[in-house]
């Protein structure tokens, strides 16, 4: 068993550490004014959509290596930043509508920001069927499909700014006061560190599931050897 | 005779017009917002709320945490199984 490395327990531990500190400092940042205590959500709800983000390109990154170059390190970037991307979906679509029914008083809206997040986290969904329930294609398809993910993010970022929506605009973050800063940055951190901790050990799954069907076909050729 | 048919076309189609008139500044009345006192105020716990989405993130992690390092372990114990299989060469 390989180890996991210095840097892989550093993190680990840093994201022990950010899991005590963070909700202090989110919960020491001033309240908004006019949406109350719900607004601390955006600590951590920003962040996780953030990490949708980053996992979609990731995915689409490493799918490029795997369909230009057969990179299969490529593809096992790509299968583990597909997961990544739907476990942040689904904590960014839960803590979204949580935030949205005390703020707007409905827990969904089918608005452009809404919606095209709605739809990025069923292209990362599609990704993995396809590859799962895909047959011999599934892993080129499933990449095929990663590359128009990836176009999608840009669309979700910029969706509050194009049409007319009720979701706050991306300049929410900017105009951030001192102290919500402070909140926000750290929590994104932590969340980032999650993030990475978790890659790393689904990219070891996978790795290890490589060495394995390595091994089995050299015993099947063992096999094959030792008949008459 | 033709032209008092017109006129009493015309009046019909007056008096229909008319109808139409009252029937649909009637329905414009009666939807109406009316203004109410004293009803009760929903409160939602916000604090309540903001432990939910802070508690599905972190019990999400962990699912995924336990099921990957499950996966892991259940993998190198059939690494382990086929290099017992494959011998001192394996």
């Amino acid at each position: 068993m390989r180890s996991l490395g210095t840097g892989f327990w550093v993190a680990v531990a840093l994201a022990a550490v950010g899991f005590l500190v963070v909700p202090s400092l989110i919960l020491q940042s001033p309240i908004e004014p006019n949406m109350g205590f719900v607004q601390k959500i955006f600590y951590f709800h920003v962040p996780c959509a953030i990490m949708m983000f980053l996992s979609t390109f990731v995915c689409a990154g490493g799918s490029i290596a795997y369909l230009f170059r057969g990179s299969e390190r490529g593809d096992r970037l790509a299968v583990a930043a597909a997961e990544l991307g739907v476990l942040f979906g689904v904590c960014t679509l839960t803590t979204g509508p949580l935030w949205g029914r005390k703020a707007w008083g409905v827990w969904w809206q089918w608005d452009a920001r809404l919606t095209t997040s709605l739809l990025l986290f069923l292209m990362l969904v599609a990704y993995l069927l396809a590859r799962r329930y895909g047959g011999p294609a599934g892993r080129k398809l499933a990449a095929a499909l990663s590359l128009f993910a990836a176009i999608n993010v840009p669309l979700v970022y910029k969706s509050v700014d194009i049409w007319r929506t009720v979701h706050p605009k991306t300049t929410v973050v900017t105009t951030l006061d001192a102290r919500m800063r402070i909140a926000f940055w750290s929590s994104f951190l932590l969340i980032t560190l999650v993030w990475t901790v978790l890659l790393i050990i689904r990219m070891r799954l996978e790795r290890a599931r490589a060495d394995l069907a390595a091994l089995r076909l050299d015993a099947e050729d063992e096999l094959a050897e030792g008949r008459p | 005779m033709t032209m008092m048919t017109a006129a009493w076309k015309r009046i019909r189609m007056a008096l229909f017009a008319a109808m139409a008139l009252v029937a649909c500044t009637g329905t414009a009345l009666a939807q109406e917002f009316e203004k109410v006192d004293n009803i009760p105020r929903q409160e939602i716990p916000a604090g309540r709320f903001v432990s939910i989405a802070y508690g599905i993130i972190w019990l999400a992690v962990l699912a995924y945490v336990v099921m990957v390092a499950a996966g892991l372990k259940r993998v190198n114990q059939e690494i382990a199984d086929v290099k017992r299989q494959l011998g001192p060469k394996g």
